[in-house]
């Protein structure tokens, strides 16, 4: 047979292989428009519920950093030396990260910023905010060794001498660890149910072809020639469920998270916008991935 | 109809010689081109066996049809050679390649030097019967200059130029048959198996296919075709392998040959 210069073959051939993927791909439209349909419908719900789950997840995290700033209240009476020996005392403890001291003129000024505090910080004459020693804790439950350390210490106010105690920081600590193992949890599983939806598609769709798949084989077509198209196939699936996924991604992020913040104040789930590109990219990058495998995975006729 | 010699005039069999010291080992016959060769081969699905210990040898160039009633394993042997069915046992070498211990990654290899005519057509049915034949050649024999023109030569050679661009659908079956049998020819293969080409055409058609056949097989190629057709077996003469375990018995060699 006449054979072409070894230059020119290459790109001839990749164009031939490209021109019967494209083929295959018109051909099959109505059905990969169903199934593009419910890739996009699994990947945007899916991703819908990544971004309340990563914004509640950053939330709780906030939380947790705030409990983790423990406040040992002076009495108006300590001095200056007591107050200097209680600090150094603090900050020898385990699981300490850091003791600063906090006037009463400074917690002031703080409570009028926190919405919160303000109106008490406006309408009570004088300062009723007590100065105080803001001890940083590796963890919340970390504040029963400061607790059982400062309690007799003439420095502290006897009254109200923490800002919560050390057993509702122990129930802090096992509700954000818990919290975090659900969303985690809740996370995975929401991963877990999108790519087995979106390969059980997939497969059906190769099912589907079998009868084509065989002949191709029959005819010695190479093995990765055949399987182009299918992963051809794949990728566009999860390239398409990819951008209306991020859309619906965008309009959430956009409209529902405000609605949300406003409507429930003690769920502040913040700005959405850094959430919305990251799992964005993490849905495009993780479907290609999976759906890509898949096609890779199925077996051809022999 | 163009005639095979013309098309086929390119076609060169490297057809390989014997050892220096002129014996015939068998393992020299077996991966000679253009040959098939089956040694101790036992064939079956599930329990049930189809052949046992079954040995065969067919030259370059040589022309056989393996014969036999329905259900007698005609078409498990050629899908055995054409590595759709492994055996249980035994070796198999076809154009040279050991077929036996294929895996299902590396069949293309031998497919793309094997020309096969299907018993039941195997065509896409949403190609036209230009693209059946031309896609083959796209993409199992990427370095071919001209693939297109190479179709439109298969096609004219089974009296088909007419009809290029008709779906299988639009076809009669002997039609489809001629397109499947235009598509195993069109990148001019070394050995050609046909399982019952002429089981669905006319008597014409039929001579047709067969002439095409002997000629493929003037130019050099090794031509083996499943038949229990005795106007085929009048027809052209060529040996005859007789896969009816009776016969077997009565032949026991290589089987017989058959006079026209």
């Amino acid at each position: 047979m006449r054979v072409v210069p070894t230059s020119t073959w290459l790109p001839q051939y990749a164009v031939s292989v490209l021109a019967y993927c494209w083929r295959c791909w018109r051909r099959r439209l109505t059905a990969w428009l169903a199934t593009a349909l419910a890739v996009s419908a699994v990947l945007s719900l899916a991703a819908t519920a990544e971004l309340f789950l990563v914004l509640a997840q950053h939330s709780l995290a906030q939380q947790a950093r705030s409990a983790s700033e423990f406040q040992v209240f002076l009495t108006d009476e300590a001095q200056q030396p007591q107050v200097d020996a209680l600090r150094t005392k603090v900050g020898d403890l385990h699981g300490v990260k850091s003791v600063t001291y906090r006037s009463k003129a400074e917690a002031l000024s703080l409570a009028r910023h926190d919405p919160t505090l303000s109106n008490l910080a406006s309408t009570t004459p004088g300062n009723p905010f007590p100065a105080s020693l803001v001890v940083q804790l590796a963890d919340p439950s970390a504040a029963s060794q400061v607790a059982s350390a400062i309690s007799q210490d003439p420095a502290t106010d006897h009254d109200v001498p923490f800002s919560y105690t050390p057993a509702q920081g122990k129930r802090l600590s096992t509700f954000l660890s818990t919290a975090q193992a659900i969303i985690v949890g809740v996370a995975a599983a929401a991963l877990g149910v999108a790519s087995l939806v979106g390969l059980v598609l997939l497969r059906s769709e190769i099912r589907a072809r079998r009868a084509e798949l065989t002949v191709l084989s029959l005819v010695g077509t190479p093995r990765p020639v055949i399987r182009l198209p299918v992963l051809v196939e794949a990728v566009s699936l999860a390239l398409a469920g990819s951008i209306v996924a991020t859309l619906v991604l965008i309009y959430v992020g956009g409209h529902l998270v405000p609605l949300v913040n406003g409507s429930l104040p003690f769920l502040q789930l913040g700005g959405a916008a850094d959430a919305v590109r990251t799992i964005s990219l993490a849905t495009l990058a993780g479907s290609v991935m999976a759906l890509g495998a898949c096609s890779l995975l199925v077996r051809l006729p022999r | 109809m163009g005639t095979a010699a013309s098309v086929f005039s390119t076609l060169v069999h490297a057809v390989g010689g014997f050892p220096d010291d002129g014996k015939r080992r068998p393992e020299a016959v077996a991966v000679r081109p253009g040959s098939v060769s089956l040694q101790d081969v036992t064939v079956g699905y599930a329990r049930t066996p189809v052949f046992e210990k079954l040995d065969l040898s067919i030259e370059p160039g040589e022309f056989v049809y393996l014969v036999g009633p329905s259900g007698v394993g005609k078409t498990t042997l050629l899908k055995v050679l054409f590595g759709m069915v492994r055996p249980q046992s035994g070796k198999i070498f076809v154009d040279g390649v050991a077929v036996h211990g294929m895996h299902r990654w590396q069949t293309a290899k031998i497919r793309r030097r094997v020309g096969c005519v299907f018993q039941n057509y195997e065509l896409l049915q949403h190609l036209t019967a230009y693209q059946n034949v031309l896609l083959p050649l796209q993409l199992g024999h990427p370095r071919v200059n001209d693939p297109g023109g190479y179709a439109v030569d298969a096609l004219e050679l089974v009296g088909l130029k007419h009809k290029l661009n008709e779906l299988p659908e639009n076809l009669s079956g002997g039609e489809q048959q001629r397109v499947a049998v235009a598509r195993a020819i069109a990148h001019q293969p070394r050995i050609l198996l046909a399982d019952e080409p002429t089981g669905n055409v006319d008597s014409d058609t039929s001579a047709r296919i067969l002439e095409l056949f002997a000629e493929l097989n003037d130019v050099g190629s090794t031509v083996i075709m499943a038949t229990h057709d005795e106007f085929v077996l009048s027809r052209y003469s060529a040996r005859a392998y007789w896969l009816d375990p009776k016969k077997q018995d009565q032949e026991p060699a290589h089987a017989q040959g058959v006079a026209s």
